[in-house]
């Protein structure tokens, strides 16, 4: 199949969605790059799919521009915007064989039967279904339908591929396999890619870059590196990550950061109330910390997962590397790393360090 | 409940053998008294044993009553009856699930209210508009006085005469006008994944490409079912041809079965014709039953596999 036509650039203007008076996207501007692959990630509800609906042209946007490629495109019918879309379900056809599935779209568009079909057995090589294409939907596995899908929207050599949640209905080994799949053919296609996904995995391994949206807005917007270790908010920080990233109020003295029985946890130039993050996996276990009662225990072999008390009472996760020193015990102390150690506002959740703990 | 003891089991079939033979008891008797003479019928009355003249019964069926041409009456019939019926059906339930109309909910609970009246709650107004088809539009020019308009400036009353009684249109109309086949469509649409037709717009399908494409071959099994259930209604409909058609030669065949019997209270009804005319009469709907049998089931259940 030929290589595709050149990956557009999907620039959002202050784009607005609401159901009557429900708002359900506050207006929101983003940039998606050219022949990037972008995963918008957040909890259901949140309006991703939506999103991924307006710039399919699917969904009306109440407000606000969507340019692809520079043009405005809101206004314009789905089938001229070149886009494509892989659904959550599939939605093949039921009634049509996997060729005529494949080559519908292009069928629509009046393309003659031998380019036609020139064109479906090349992009069903690309998902490697040559064998299978005058079978129906019904008698394929969840995987392969899965494929039938990408190839279809893939067929048409679009400038802009867009996929709801596409790898849900998998199960998890064969979901695995699909990412590296997908991860290959956005390489290989070099279509501008947009991702919708509950899932942090699938973010974190596909996205070149991750779009947090949370009630309709945007938390933030950065590379999956970025995301895991300068969350830009309380959200962020809770969302990503498994265990997730250890939240602990605490009050600034300008030296240490406190629990409120006044047991400190780490070195800071903060005065004031603020919310400490740290990830479970960078939390260390030292001679001489902060002492903590483990609770609960969960080997997982390749690390374990503790739930100690501190002495507060609150109950935090720490992730250890399997070692001998904490098997036995019920008692240990904990070392926070300051470069480790996020620090966010309780009031709005935005970040407050934002020069510190620049670490990989 | 699912209960596997041999007492319920065995009752259970005792009770549908007895529900069995209740039903073929009567189907019995019709089949084995259209094989009988006039003569023998006369002399034994009701047999169990069956007769040879089953042919000649029908020849006489055939050459001495209106039933072919009424049988023809209703093959027209319940074939329009079902044609439109499944068209109008697919229609509406298509603009109902896959448009979003500002009052589809009110306008889907107005085509399931017909259900709650059935003709023959309004057959006397049926009558009425068969009669004159025309007479809502009078009765609307009436009441926005254009009527006494037109009268005081050109002297003529406008009275439209239209009637449709004694017509096959008049004949199926009516039988036409309920919500059951819009509601099996709808159900049926709602099953279907809600990403279809977005698929479908994504691969450049306009409504009536997508309704063509792929709506209509996936309802196969519903059009037949929908086709079948609305033919045997317009087959076995009795009240509204009964009063509908008022020649014998417009009349269906059910009518045509109910006046084989005679008039005169004294005769002897030729019983052994009569059970061939039910026979006759029964013989394509059963057919059409028989043939389309694993569709109407198909189509009915709803289910996807």
């Amino acid at each position: 199949m030929q290589p595709a036509s050149i990956a557009a650039e999907i620039a959002l203007d202050a784009v607005e969605k609401s159901f009557g008076n429900t708002p359900v996207i506050p207006p929101l501007s983003a940039t998606l790059g050219a022949g990037e692959f972008t995963v918008v990630l957040g909890p259901s509800g949140c309006g991703k799919s939506t999103l991924l609906n307006m710039i399919a042209g699917l969904e009306p946007v109440s407000a606000g521009r969507i340019r692809i490629d520079g043009q405005e495109v809101q206004d314009w019918e789905p089938k001229d915007r070149g886009c494509a879309m892989v659904f959550q379900n599939y939605a093949l056809y039921p009634h049509m064989t996997v060729a005529e599935n494949i080559g519908y779209a292009l069928k629509v568009a009046g393309i003659a039967r031998a380019e036609r079909q020139q064109r479906v057995e090349g992009a069903a090589r690309v998902v490697q279904l040559g064998d299978l294409l005058d079978r129906r939907p019904g008698q394929l596995s969840g995987g392969q339908r899965q494929r039938v899908a990408i190839a279809r929207a893939i067929v048409r050599e679009p400038r802009v591929l867009l996929f709801d949640e596409p790898l849900s209905n998998l199960d998890a080994k064969l979901r695995h396999g699909m990412r590296m799949e997908l991860s290959h053919l956005h390489r290989r296609i070099g279509a501008t890619s947009v991702f919708v996904t509950h899932d942090q995995v699938e973010a974190m391994t596909l996205a070149d870059k991750v779009l947090i949206l949370n009630e309709g807005r945007i938390e933030q917007f950065g590379t999956p590196h970025e995301i895991y270790h300068f969350p830009a908010s309380l959200f962020v920080a809770g969302f990503i990550g498994a265990p997730a990233m250890n939240l602990i109020e605490v009050e600034g003295d300008g030296t240490a950061l406190r629990l409120p029985d006044g047991t400190a946890l780490a070195g800071s130039a903060h005065r004031g109330r603020a919310v400490l993050g740290i990830r479970p996996e960078k939390l260390r276990i030292a001679e001489d910390g902060l002492p903590a009662t483990i609770v609960y225990r969960e080997d997982l072999g390749s690390h374990a997962v503790l739930v100690v008390r501190l002495g507060s009472g609150q109950e935090i996760n720490v992730s250890t590397p399997l070692g001998g020193d904490t098997v036995a015990a019920d008692q240990l102390s904990l070392h926070l790393p300051e470069a480790h150690v996020h620090l966010f506002d309780p009031a709005s959740g935005q970040r407050l360090n934002v020069t510190q703990g620049q670490v990989r | 409940m699912i209960e596997n003891t041999k007492s319920l089991d065995r009752t259970a079939n005792v009770i549908l053998a007895v529900g069995v033979l209740y039903i073929l008891f009567p189907l019995v008797i019709t089949l084995v008294t259209a094989t009988q003479s006039f003569e023998s019928f006369l002399q034994n009355g009701f047999s169990f044993i069956p007769g040879t003249y089953l042919l000649e019964n029908i020849q006489i069926v055939w050459e001495t009553t209106q039933l072919p041409r009424q049988l023809l009456n209703s093959i027209i019939v319940a074939t329009m009856v079902a044609l439109i019926k499944c068209g109008i059906a697919f229609t509406t339930a298509f603009a109902i699930v896959y448009f979003r109309i500002r009052y589809g909910g009110i306008l889907f609970g107005m085509v399931l209210v017909t259900n709650l009246m059935p003709l023959d709650l309004r057959f006397i107004t049926t009558y009425q508009v068969a009669a004159n088809i025309m007479m809502p539009v009078n009765a609307l020019l009436d009441f926005f006085g254009i009527t006494y308009i037109v009268q005081t400036l050109t002297g003529y009353r406008m009275n439209f005469q239209v009637s449709v009684l004694n017509t096959y249109f008049g004949l199926a109309a009516p039988l036409l006008a309920n919500g059951t086949g819009t509601f099996l469509f709808r159900q049926y649409f709602r099953t279907l994944p809600a990403d279809l037709s977005k698929a479908a717009r994504m691969d450049g399908a306009g409504p009536m490409r997508f309704l063509w494409d792929i709506l209509i071959p996936l309802s196969r099994a519903n059009f037949a079912a929908l086709f079948v259930l609305m033919f045997l209604g317009g087959w076995t409909s009795y009240l509204w041809p009964l009063v509908a058609a008022s020649t014998p030669e417009m009349q269906t065949a059910v009518v045509g079965l109910a006046r084989l019997s005679p008039g005169d209270p004294g005769q002897i009804p030729h019983y052994p014709a009569i059970m061939t005319g039910a026979l006759m009469v029964s013989v394509i709907p059963l057919a059409m039953i028989a043939l389309m049998q694993r569709h109407i089931v198909r189509g009915l259940t709803l289910t996807e596999k």
